[in-house]
């Protein structure tokens, strides 16, 4: 690569030198030019002198010309008069043949004249000499003329000869120039090649630079290696020591180890025999399970069964009743006339104890029906369950006039069809125990609404519960009773003033249990009455399956606390 | 008001029940033949034997032996000749999903059997009427249990 730079290098001062010669060369010749040149213009100077001095000539040649002419004019003139003159002396020589006598005085005049006429001849002489002179200045003048012009014309010629020899130079001036030119190009070739050679000369020893740099820190790298190195052979002369102390340390713990197996081995034997009892008593315990299983599915079976039996039974009983009913109206239709007043009284008195046992019958069988049926909770929109109550009421709502306002109503997490009992018979009641005196205005709404924000101790602060409101602006009843009605067969009434059965009420509470709610009641007699259910909000799951022991036990004892009254009652 | 004989088909096991329905007609202006028959068996016999020409009107007791009216609905509203015979559910029980059902299957009313006479009257008497105008499409809904307000 150096190689190559030097004979560029070399190159470069070879064309450097001849470049430089060139330019003396062409100095040379500019200079020659320019002498060229100024012989040139000095050339011209002398034929422009040559060419004035000819002009000059010219003119005076112009003006010998004239003057010639003059003269030959005045010549002309002068023969002219000498014509006139010999007419005149022609006349004269009339005259003297007329005057001779004059000849005398003629011949004196002729002598004159003669004398005249020779001085006319001289004075032509002098001018023909002069004209002579004239025309040989002329001639002259004509022949310095010639030369001037012969000179011109070698002047001409030796100006052309110049200018050929500059124009030869002038080529010769535009080869050099071109050559210069193309030497030119060739020194920038080589600068460029020059230029390049130096910047990768420049970046090889940046290169080595860097790895003499590199180099340098390499071996500050080993040297501290070895340090580092010998650092660590004294550390592990020192933890060879520690390795020895380990290794007693081991052997005692080794033998420690051993005594530590054998009572693991014990232990072991000791966890085998928990296990096999554990085994034995998972065993128990599906066992156990699987007649808890039994156990349920007959419960339910058994639930099932009694809640057929039951709404048979409902069924069954409700048929004759019926029939009492319709033979009792029949005859106090057909019989009338025949029937004293007396009869027909008791025949009524019948009747209605026929409808107080139909109407127990269906209160028991929807009670029964709450305890034993399955509890499965879905969100339904109470919006829906109203609007079926009051298609099944509509007769009852046209009789009492009575309008149901139910539109802010949300859904909520209940059991359905207990949920549709409850609200029948809360709307039902507001129905019967309206005031005659005005149309009957019934308005049932529900939020939900948190726990915290009623005023209720036994309500959780925390849920979030439904609030559901029943109002109605019927008789109502005095405050003091607001948790007796809730009663199993409680009434505030005699029968026969409002019917009923006195168990509408129980049922829905048992209704708000099932759900884990909890119900009041609020009224002043004559003022309505408000019912307020709170159920909780927080999807309550199927109740499981353990509790429905729990639960026939309860309705054991509701049927008990039923039986014992009914018979009482009776 | 006399209107044209209506033939009656009555299909309840219930002697004291069939009784009521005789008196209820009796006791009204309308004049009708009335036949009874005793369950659901002899019902359909007797529907689709073909020598007999069919009631204008069936009034269908549920609770009958040997075959029950919902298994005698059914039948009748999926037999082309039958299917456009007028039905009337009679039942002592009023649970929604028993007549939801009832309404399904294609039973043109459902009465409720009341247990005063005079309402049974009115009832019978009403619903005839309605037979007897010709008025034979399913009722909406709401209007399909009929009933009368209780004394």
């Amino acid at each position: 690569m150096s190689k190559q730079n030097e004979s560029n290098d070399n190159e470069l001062i070879i064309a450097r030198k001849e470049l430089a010669f060139q330019i003396k060369k062409k100095d040379k010749l500019a200079a020659k030019l320019i002498i060229a040149h100024n012989e040139l213009a000095f050339q011209k100077d002398e034929k422009g002198k040559r060419a004035a001095e000819l002009v000059i000539a010219n003119e005076e040649l112009t003006f010998q010309k004239e003057d010639k002419r003059k003269r030959a004019a005045e010549l002309g003139i002068a023969y002219i008069e000498l014509a006139f003159q010999v007419d005149e002396k022609e006349k004269r020589a009339a005259e003297l043949g007329i005057a001779n006598t004059e000849k005398g005085k003629r011949a004196a005049e002729l002598v004159i004249a003669i004398e005249e006429l020779t001085f006319q001849k001289e004075e032509k002489r002098k001018c023909v000499t002069e004209l002579g002179i004239a025309n040989i200045e002329l001639a002259f003048q004509d022949e310095e003329k010639e030369k001037r012009a012969v000179e011109l014309g070698i002047a001409n010629k030796v100006l052309a000869l110049q200018d050929e020899e500059k124009r030869k130079r002038a080529e010769e001036l535009i080869i050099v120039n071109k050559e210069l030119i193309f030497q030119n190009e060739e020194k920038e070739k080589r600068a460029a090649e020059l230029g390049i050679a130096n910047k990768e000369l420049a970046f090889q020893n940046q290169e080595k630079e860097k790895r003499a740099a590199e180099l340098i820190i390499a071996n500050k790298e080993l040297i501290f290696q070895n340090d580092e190195k010998e650092k660590r052979a004294a550390e592990l002369g020192v933890a060879n020591k520690e390795l020895n102390f380990q290794n007693q340390e081991k052997e005692k713990r080794a033998a420690e180890l051993i005594i530590a197996n054998k009572e693991l081995v014990f232990q072991n034997e000791e966890k085998e025999k928990r296990a096999a009892e554990l085994i034995i008593a998972n065993k128990e315990l599906v066992f156990q399970n699987e007649e808890k299983e039994k156990r349920a599915a007959e419960l339910s079976i058994a639930n099932k069964e009694l809640l057929a039996f039951t709404y048979i039974s409902s069924h069954d009983m409700q048929e004759p009743l019926r029939k009492i009913q319709t033979f009792v109206s029949l005859i106090l239709e057909n019989e009338n006339r025949n029937l004293s007043d007396n009869g027909k009284y008791n025949f009524q008195r019948i009747r209605l104890a026929a409808e107080r046992m139909q109407q127990l019958i269906v209160d028991l069988l929807a009670f029964s029906r709450i305890n034993t049926a399955d509890h499965k909770f879905e969100k339904t929109k109470l919006r829906l369950i109203v609007e079926e109550i009051k298609t099944e009421l509509k007769d009852a709502i046209q009789e009492k006039h009575a309008t149901i306002e139910s539109s802010k109503l949300c859904s909520a997490n209940i059991i359905p069809f207990q949920f549709r009992q409850l609200l029948y018979n809360l709307i039902s009641n507001a129905l019967k125990f309206s005031n005659p005196a005005v149309s009957s205005k019934i308005m049932i709404k529900s939020r939900i609404v948190k726990g915290s924000g009623l005023n209720n101790e036994n309500l959780s602060r925390e849920k979030n519960y439904c609030h559901i409101i029943i109002k109605d602006n019927g008789i109502g009843f005095e405050s003091h009773f607001s948790e007796r009605i809730f009663g199993v067969f409680q009434k505030l009434h005699h029968k026969d003033v409002y019917g009923g059965t006195g168990i509408g009420l129980a049922i829905v509470k048992k209704i708000i249990e099932n759900h884990k709610g909890i119900i009041t009641a609020t009224s002043e007699l004559n003022k309505g009455a408000t019912f307020d259910i709170y159920i909780p909000d927080d999807g309550i799951m199927l109740m499981p399956i353990d509790r429905v022991s729990k639960l026939s036990g309860k309705q054991k004892k509701n049927i008990d606390q039923i039986y014992p009254s009914i018979i009482k009652n009776k | 008001m006399s209107l044209k004989q209506l033939n009656i088909l009555l299909a309840d096991d219930d002697v004291d029940d069939s009784l009521f329905f005789k008196a209820a007609l009796e006791g009204s202006s309308l004049s009708a033949n009335f036949t009874t028959v005793s369950d659901g068996e002899r019902l359909m016999h007797l529907l689709t034997n073909g020598t007999e020409e069919l009631p204008d009107v069936l009034f269908l007791d549920l609770n009958m032996p040997r075959k029950n009216g919902f298994e005698c609905l059914s039948e009748i509203k999926q037999n082309s000749k039958l299917k456009l015979l007028p039905v009337i559910v009679f039942s002592t029980s009023l649970e929604q999903e028993v007549v939801n059902q009832l309404y399904q299957n294609g039973a043109q009313y459902f009465i409720r059997k009341p247990p005063h006479f005079t309402q049974f009257k009115k009832i019978i008497l009403q619903v005839l009427t309605i037979i007897a105008q010709g008025n034979l499409t399913q009722p909406v809904r709401e209007n399909f249990v009929i009933t009368l307000q209780s004394n």
